[in-house]
């Protein structure tokens, strides 16, 4: 492994430096965004696209001028996030039921509902709130495969490509991860099919 | 080719998402205009697919874009997610040997070969010099004591010559006889 420390033992010519800028516009807004539905907050997000980019530029002679990083980035976000979560423990689990204790006595929560009326449902803000907290419940294999499907938009020769998986496991997951968003999100699924988009 | 409701609703996200061949998108298309519980479910998953399609690209904050353009002041976690770069050579490789096990275990036991090889070899020594230095004292002490008025020397040479006591490692003596 190359240690994180080791630099480039000449320095980038300025041509290198542009080549390294053009790979950041193209690639970084959608590593981030993976990143993003990947982790569900801002500062994992970007320790790992931060962290995909410095791999990138330490490899940056080694990568051939113009050919397609996608599944490349795509992969080291991807193993930086099992590699994230292997390191960090287990959240506790507590059940949302369970009264709240603070000094001033026990506090119950109050849910939003999520089959409440069209207008909350329409909310734009909880909905993708909403969207992200059922992409989180999902479990590693499906959130990657259906990110890298339905929010930025692979093939599944592409996803296949990234994560290294069969096209047979690419189509099996990406329909288990519709079919568990489907239950989860259903009062907004529903919503969708009478067509809230037009109100 | 004909589909049942299990075999049809497994390739609608596929079919939904352009990714099944001819003949098979055909047979799902065939199945929905058929089947009313199948459509339903088409219908769930294909507004399920809307719905994520619909989630903004997540903007990242002003300080991702000066970290991203500075990599090499950005703190790294070493870790996974090492790959190669497409057409490159990793520097990695080179230790690789070391991450196999079988490797390691080999390397292992030649490290305990070379520690533990002297350690026998002095011990089987030590043993073999135990058991000349009693056959010695025995020898001398009965010669010794040859010395002595009252010693029956007869029962002297029993022990120290008739009896064939030999030095460990030499070649016993035909018949015994006096040294």
């Amino acid at each position: 492994m190359m240690r994180p420390e080791a630099k480039q033992a000449v320095p980038y010519t300025p041509d290198e430096l542009a080549r390294y800028e053009a790979i950041v516009q193209r690639y970084a807004r959608h590593v981030y965004n993976i990143a993003y539905r990947m982790t569900g907050n801002q500062a994992d997000a970007l320790d790992l696209s931060q962290e995909a980019f410095l791999r990138v530029y330490r490899a940056l002679r080694r990568v051939e001028p113009g050919a397609p990083l996608e599944s490349w980035l795509y992969r080291i976000v991807s193993n930086l996030y099992v590699d994230l979560l292997r390191k960090r423990p287990r959240p506790r689990v507590e059940s949302l039921d369970v009264p709240l204790e603070t000094p001033r006595g026990e506090l119950l929560r109050e849910l939003p509902d999520v089959a409440g009326s069209p207008e909350a449902i329409l909310e734009r803000e909880r909905l993708d709130e909403t969207i992200q907290r059922a992409l989180g419940t999902l479990s590693v294999d499906l959130r990657m495969v259906v990110t890298l499907s339905d929010v930025e938009g692979f093939s599944y020769e592409e996803i296949a490509a990234i994560l290294r998986i069969p096209l047979g496991t690419v189509k099996s997951r990406l329909h288990r991860a519709r079919q568990v968003l489907q239950e989860r999100l259903r009062p907004y699924v529903e919503a969708r099919r009478r067509g809230w988009e037009e109100r | 080719m004909t589909l049942n409701h299990h075999n049809a609703s497994r390739l609608f996200s596929a079919y939904l998402d352009g990714e099944l061949s001819a003949p098979e998108s055909q047979a799902v298309q065939e199945h929905l205009m058929d089947c009313v519980s199948c459509r339903e479910a088409y219908e769930g998953i294909r507004s399920t697919k809307l719905l994520l399609r619909e989630l903004p690209v997540a903007e990242p904050p002003g300080e991702f874009w000066a970290a991203v353009r500075t990599p090499q002041h950005t703190a790294s976690q070493a870790g996974a997610g090492w790959a190669s770069p497409p057409g490159g050579r990793w520097r990695g490789r080179r230790l690789s040997f070391l991450r196999r096990p079988a490797w390691a275990l080999a390397a292992a036991l030649v490290i305990l070969a070379i520690a533990v090889a002297p350690l026998i070899k002095g011990t089987a020594d030590r043993l073999h010099a135990t058991e000349i230095g009693v056959d010695l004292y025995v020898r001398e002490h009965a010669l010794g004591m040859g010395a002595e008025p009252l010693t029956d020397r007869a029962y002297l040479g029993l022990v120290a010559g008739d009896a064939d006591l030999v030095l460990a490692g030499e070649t016993p003596r035909a018949g015994g006889g006096h040294p």
